[in-house]
């Protein structure tokens, strides 16, 4: 049974996401110690330094969502199941970075599928806790753990579906976010395929630093972000970075 | 106190409160340990009822995971010294983090 990190990296004009991935990957190649498949276009993968042994695999990213009024390429998610090489497939955003082993062990269990549901706030100010006005829970996308079966190989395939009519489940779930987020993507598709009972979920919160935390510095234990006049740091500890200005560091 | 005094206390409480927070919340996501396929937390209710079941209760014993999930654990000694250790582990680490917050206050 093979097992394996599988990321996506696209850059766009604004956002040299190839940087980002370069974090992204040092640091699961010293905490996750897991084979590594980057999924780019040539333009990217160009501009990405070497870093060691790393399958790539090409694909032409769909393009026209957007985040912030910004390019961003992020809906080929779906595609996760049939680009993997791997039976057992962790899938990340390259900005969630691992400076813990805490997701390897995941690997040891029997289920096909797991994501969280939840985020915790770095700054102390609960800014994932807002009201929720759609009908179904949302999960983060972020970090997937998945088993090629029959079973997640349906799960995908309703992604696939529910993104081709992604206006009108977003409307009957009464999801407000116009731009298409995987995050709802799977939460609907969960939703449909467990028959709308629950499903089976990653028992913690994905420790998140909200977009308007500036990353001042990153080493191979931690971060430091400035929010307002502050300054803090962690170390030890997985950490989603929602500023792609991070690239810049 | 001056107001300047008051403002430099005040961001300095606030930065130790949100650095132990964290620190917190980094033990809790060390809790979860993984066991015959099956994820736990390794938090004192887990430990005091694997505890209490292999003191009263013959082997196998029978728990339920994170996601509700019935487990069975055929070795309960090897998996309370799996706990206690991940459990110990984490609250270490946070007690090592909160001796520093104990000398920014100094």
């Amino acid at each position: 049974m093979t097992r394996g990190l599988l990321l996506f990296c696209f850059d766009t004009p604004e956002t040299k996401y190839h940087k980002v991935l370069e974090y992204c990957v040092l640091l699961a190649k010293k905490n996750l110690k897991l084979p590594i498949t980057v999924v780019t276009n040539l333009n990217t993968f160009k501009k990405i330094k070497p870093l060691g042994f790393i399958n790539y695999k090409f694909i032409d990213p769909e393009t026209g969502n957007t985040k912030l009024g910004k390019e961003w390429n992020n809906v080929d998610r779906h595609m996760a199941y049939e680009l993997s090489p791997y039976d057992t497939t962790l899938v990340i955003d390259i900005d969630y970075f691992c400076f813990t082993d805490n997701l390897a062990q995941l690997f040891n269990t029997n289920y096909d599928f797991l994501v969280p549901d939840t985020a915790y706030d770095l700054t102390g100010r609960n800014a994932f806790d807002q009201r929720r006005w759609s009908m179904i829970p949302m999960v983060w996308a972020t970090v997937l753990l998945f088993k090629k079966n029959d079973r997640v190989k349906k799960i995908f395939d309703t992604v696939k579906y529910i993104k081709q009519y992604y206006s009108y489940f977003n409307e009957m779930y009464r999801i407000y976010a116009s731009n298409l987020r995987n995050d709802y993507l799977f939460a609907m598709a969960l939703q449909q395929i467990n028959g709308f009972t629950g499903y089976d979920k990653l028992p913690f919160a994905l420790p998140t630093l909200p977009p308007d935390c500036e990353v001042v510095k990153i080493t191979d234990n931690g971060l430091a972000w400035k929010y307002g006049d502050q300054i803090s740091y962690v170390e030890d500890q997985d950490v989603h970075v929602l500023n792609k200005e991070m690239s810049n560091v | 106190m001056d107001i300047g005094s008051l403002k430099k206390l005040s961001d300095l409480s606030y930065d130790i409160a949100v650095a132990k927070r964290n620190a917190l919340e980094k033990a809790n996501s060390r809790l979860v340990v993984v066991y015959n396929e099956h994820i736990f937390r390794a938090d004192p209710e887990t430990i005091n009822l694997v505890k209490t079941l292999s003191e009263v209760h013959t082997s196998p014993l029978y728990v339920l995971d994170s996601n509700k999930n019935p487990v069975e654990i055929p070795d309960p000694l090897e998996f309370l010294q799996v706990l206690i250790q991940r459990n110990q582990e984490a609250i270490s680490s946070y007690h090592q983090m909160s001796k520093t917050f104990e000398k920014r206050n100094d």
